[in-house]
């Protein structure tokens, strides 16, 4: 009997501890988008869109010349990554499912998505900051691109191998090439899952602060030049969190308030468009 | 077999799926050392019926029963009830093995050690007596401190039927032990079931209508949740007295 | 023409899927080149000289490899118990209705950018931190024998301990992630057996279904860890950003590979500084890459239903 007890007191203590778990992990999520949340709405005004970045101790100020070059910034490396990314998935998908070029660029695609970005920026750094000799807003869109391509790979692969091999059969019996089938067939039933895909890698660049750091840097001031620096929220964020002025620090809890809005507003949006496609 | 001496009991019992009712008042009795079959086309509620006899369906929130389900004259059903203990005296093996992920010898002893301090000779011992048992011993006297894992199927079935009689318990529920296996291994099984009745009640539930008629003493026949016949195998299986058990036995069914 | 046009498509695919192969290669070949200089200036005692001066040109790893190194497994002491509590309630305890909302919260925790952990860290957490949660930590721990010494030292928030705090709060929902699917994947009938034969809940999780899954359990942690090390804005902002070490304390401020490159990389004069900033781009690289090849390497051997051999 006495060893029952033990067991059972064992039990309630570890269910305990688990339930503490989850809700030490929802104590986080909660306290920092309350912060977020709290401290972005009251910094947010009209100027934030309308306004250039401030010089230090300046009083009026937004944060209009880091929204468009981020939005810039992602926009570009989000069209220049996809389409290389839905092709190298439909490779590995449809070509390369089990000869052994698939299977190693399955692998080193899988170490990709988790390397740390500042690596891809010291790399787009060496590779074309270093040789033009500035640093330019193009490369910044170069290494967000390459963080897009990993992704984009991998939802695009994992979708096509959820397609039916019916339905490339029933496709390839009409009698259509291979390039049809997957065009029009595979990719086609696949669509929602490499759109959700594409969602999540444009949230997961949105925020990306540390590749940009030694490509497009900042600007402090207004440019759509590419070949130029290029402000951009996250880099801004960071220089102002850092800062001693206390406006400085508004208009960053501003911006982290809007990166996070649309970071999750995506991913909420990638999550709903894939459950409401499966339903279908 | 004096069946009114009853171990088990079954009064007035009902269960439910959530809103889905799936065993309508099941009344019927089993007695100590006999092996009692439930058969029936799939869907028809033989496993949910024995799976109510170790409360395995505690499990699943939404899943509820009514009732009375009496051991030596306990309602298992009652809430005062310690699942733990029960599930002591009530072992249960199921379709497919399931050896959990450690050695032959842990995989015996994990069940006695929840229950019981032994030294490390008792365990031996037991171990090797459940083993004896389970007429696996002579296979994996050598190899105890290999995975549970690298056995064959046949022999881990074994191994699981070791480890539930183990524990020491009074009642031995087999849900289709042998639909994963081979024609050998499944004769093994049923040698095995005839050899445990001595000391075990044994409940099996089987679709293979010829195996229920080779190893137990009783029969029940259920068909969309209800028990449409219950009687000594024999009997069922060379007079049903019900229609439909002829029609399912002679393969007329459905 | 079907067939130029089959082997065009094929063609075009195929070279996209070998540029994803040799972006590897590329990055590890481009960092090599662009560290060379320093690894020809300081060979491999670059990697335990704990000097980082940039005026006198004088540099070694030693400091923000320690701190890269002491911030993760800070973060995977918090971050391992706490996931895996997650994972068994999520799989065992909650209500069937709660179960999608609350993974998903937790999966949104791993949504939110870095740069906001950082932020919210340097200016939310850490004061906090400072007062509340670290004297608290040196009146218990901190008068212990031994352990007692990394609790030392004034607190001032910011330091080795809350980035591997703020870098555990990052990291948890990776870890929670990957032990509740492989969780799920643990045979219902195997779990139905342990509870047959009598056992409790936990005693089902612990003993079975965590031996069960040990490999992707392990594969889910390698994971985490390989976030944690090449984590940067998280860490850029709470760690402190000094290149001294001096002391044993966890309170102490430090570097990480990490933090010294986004702190000193744009800035840094060409030549030896930019070489050596490179290198230790590099060695991060390199780090990192094992954790995940042995990571990857479990969790595929898990899916190929090995999972349970011992």
């Amino acid at each position: 009997m006495n060893l029952l007890m033990r067991r059972k007191l064992i039990n309630r203590i570890a269910l305990t501890l688990s339930m503490g778990a989850m809700l030490f992990g929802l104590f986080w999520l909660t306290w920092i988008l309350w912060t977020v949340f709290d401290l972005g709405v009251s910094g947010l005004s009209l100027n934030l869109f309308t306004q250039m970045t401030p010089p230090p101790g300046a009083s009026d100020g937004g944060l209009l010349n880091a929204i468009a070059g981020s939005v810039l910034m992602v926009t570009l490396a989000t069209l220049l990554g996809t389409p290389i990314g839905i092709l190298a998935g439909v490779y590995l998908a449809e070509y390369g499912r089990f000869n052994v070029l698939g299977q190693t660029t399955r692998f080193i695609n899988d170490l990709l998505l988790s390397a740390p970005s500042i690596v891809i920026g010291l790399f787009v750094y060496a590779l074309i900051v270093a040789n033009t000799g500035k640093f330019s807003a193009w490369s910044g869109v170069v290494a967000l691109a390459l963080i897009v391509l990993p992704v984009v790979v991998r939802t695009t692969e994992n979708m096509l191998q959820l397609v039916p091999n019916t339905l490339r059969e029933a496709a390839f019996a009409l009698g259509a090439p291979k390039r049809v089938v997957i065009s029009k067939v595979t990719l086609r039933a696949a669509r929602a899952g490499v759109v959700t895909g594409v969602l999540l890698a444009i949230a997961r660049i949105a925020g990306e602060t540390a590749p940009l750091l030694f490509t497009a840097l900042s600007n402090q001031f207004w440019t759509l030049n590419l070949n130029e620096p290029m402000a951009n929220l996250p880099v801004t964020i960071f220089k102002f969190a850092m800062s001693p002025f206390v406006e400085w620090q508004q208009l960053a809890w501003a911006g982290v308030f809007l990166i996070t809005l649309g970071v999750l507003a995506l991913n909420i949006i990638a999550r709903v468009f894939l459950r409401a496609e499966k339903l279908n | 077999m004096d069946i009114a001496n009853a171990q088990l009991e079954f009064r007035n019992f009902n269960f439910y799926y959530g809103k889905f009712h799936a065993l309508k008042n099941i009344n019927f009795r089993m007695a100590r050392h006999t092996v009692t079959a439930f058969i029936g086309p799939s869907g028809c509620g033989k496993s949910t019926l024995l799976r109510t006899i170790n409360r395995m369906y505690d499990l699943y929130p939404d899943q509820r029963a009514e009732g009375e389900l009496l051991f030596d004259g306990r309602n298992l059903l009652a809430s005062d009830i310690d699942v733990s203990i029960l599930r002591a005296k009530i072992g249960m093996v199921f379709q497919k093995p399931t050896p959990f992920p450690m050695s032959i010898y842990d995989n015996i002893a994990f069940g006695v050690r929840l229950h019981e301090k032994l030294s490390v000779a008792e365990m031996d011992e037991r171990v090797e007596w459940a083993l004896r048992k389970a007429a696996l011993w002579e296979e994996v006297k050598d190899k105890l401190k290999q995975s549970g894992m690298s056995l064959s199927g046949g022999q881990q079935q074994r191994l699981c039927i070791a480890r539930g009689i183990a524990v020491k318990p009074e009642v031995l529920l087999l849900d289709e032990p042998t639909s994963a296996l081979d024609p050998i291994s499944t004769s093994r099984i049923e040698e095995l079931v005839d050899e445990l009745k001595k000391e075990f009640t044994i409940v099996i539930v089987t679709h293979n209508m010829q195996q229920a008629a080779r190893i137990s003493d009783y029969t029940a026949y259920m068909y969309l949740g209800e028990m449409v016949e219950f009687g000594v195998t024999d009997e069922l299986f060379l007079k049903p007295k019900r229609k439909e058990t002829e029609d399912y036995i002679t393969g007329r069914f459905g | 023409m079907t067939k130029l046009g089959d082997r065009l498509f094929s063609g075009v695919a195929r070279s996209f899927a070998v540029l994803t192969l040799v972006l590897l290669a590329g990055i590890i070949v481009a960092l090599t080149v662009a560290s060379w200089p320093s690894i020809q200036a300081y060979g491999i005692g670059f990697l335990f000289s704990p000097e980082w001066n940039p005026p006198m040109e004088k540099f070694g790893a030693l400091v923000p490899v320690y701190g890269t190194l002491v911030t993760a497994l800070i973060a995977l002491v918090i971050a391992v118990p706490v996931s895996f509590g997650i994972a068994l309630f999520l799989t065992e305890l909650s209500p069937r209705w709660l179960r999608r909302p609350l993974g998903t919260a937790i999966e949104l925790l791993a949504a939110i950018p870095s740069i906001v952990y950082g932020m919210w860290g340097l200016l939310v957490f850490a004061p906090i931190f400072a007062q509340y949660v670290q004297p608290a930590l040196q009146n218990t721990l901190g008068h212990l024998p031994l352990i007692g010494r990394l609790f030392a030292g004034p607190p001032l928030g910011i330091g080795l301990l809350c980035a591997g705090v703020i870098l555990a709060i990052m990291i948890i929902p990776y870890i929670a992630s990957v032990m509740r699917d492989v969780f799920e994947v643990t045979p219902a009938m195997l779990k139905e057996s342990a509870y047959g034969l009598g056992c409790t809940t936990w005693e089902v999780v612990w003993r079975v279904v965590l031996p069960y899954t040990k490999t992707g359990v392990v594969g889910g942690v390698m994971l985490g860890l390989g976030r944690a090390l090449g984590e940067t804005m998280a860490v850029t902002f709470v760690i402190g950003n000094t290149n001294f070490l001096s002391t044993a304390s966890l309170f102490a401020p430090g570097n990480s590979i990490t933090s010294a490159l986004a702190n000193e990389f744009a800035e840094a004069d060409p030549g030896l500084h930019t070489a050596a900033l490179m290198e230790l781009g590099l060695i991060l690289f390199v780090i990192t890459l094992c954790v995940l090849v042995v990571s990857k390497l479990l969790l595929q051997r898990l899916s190929k239903g090995e999972g349970g051999r011992s």
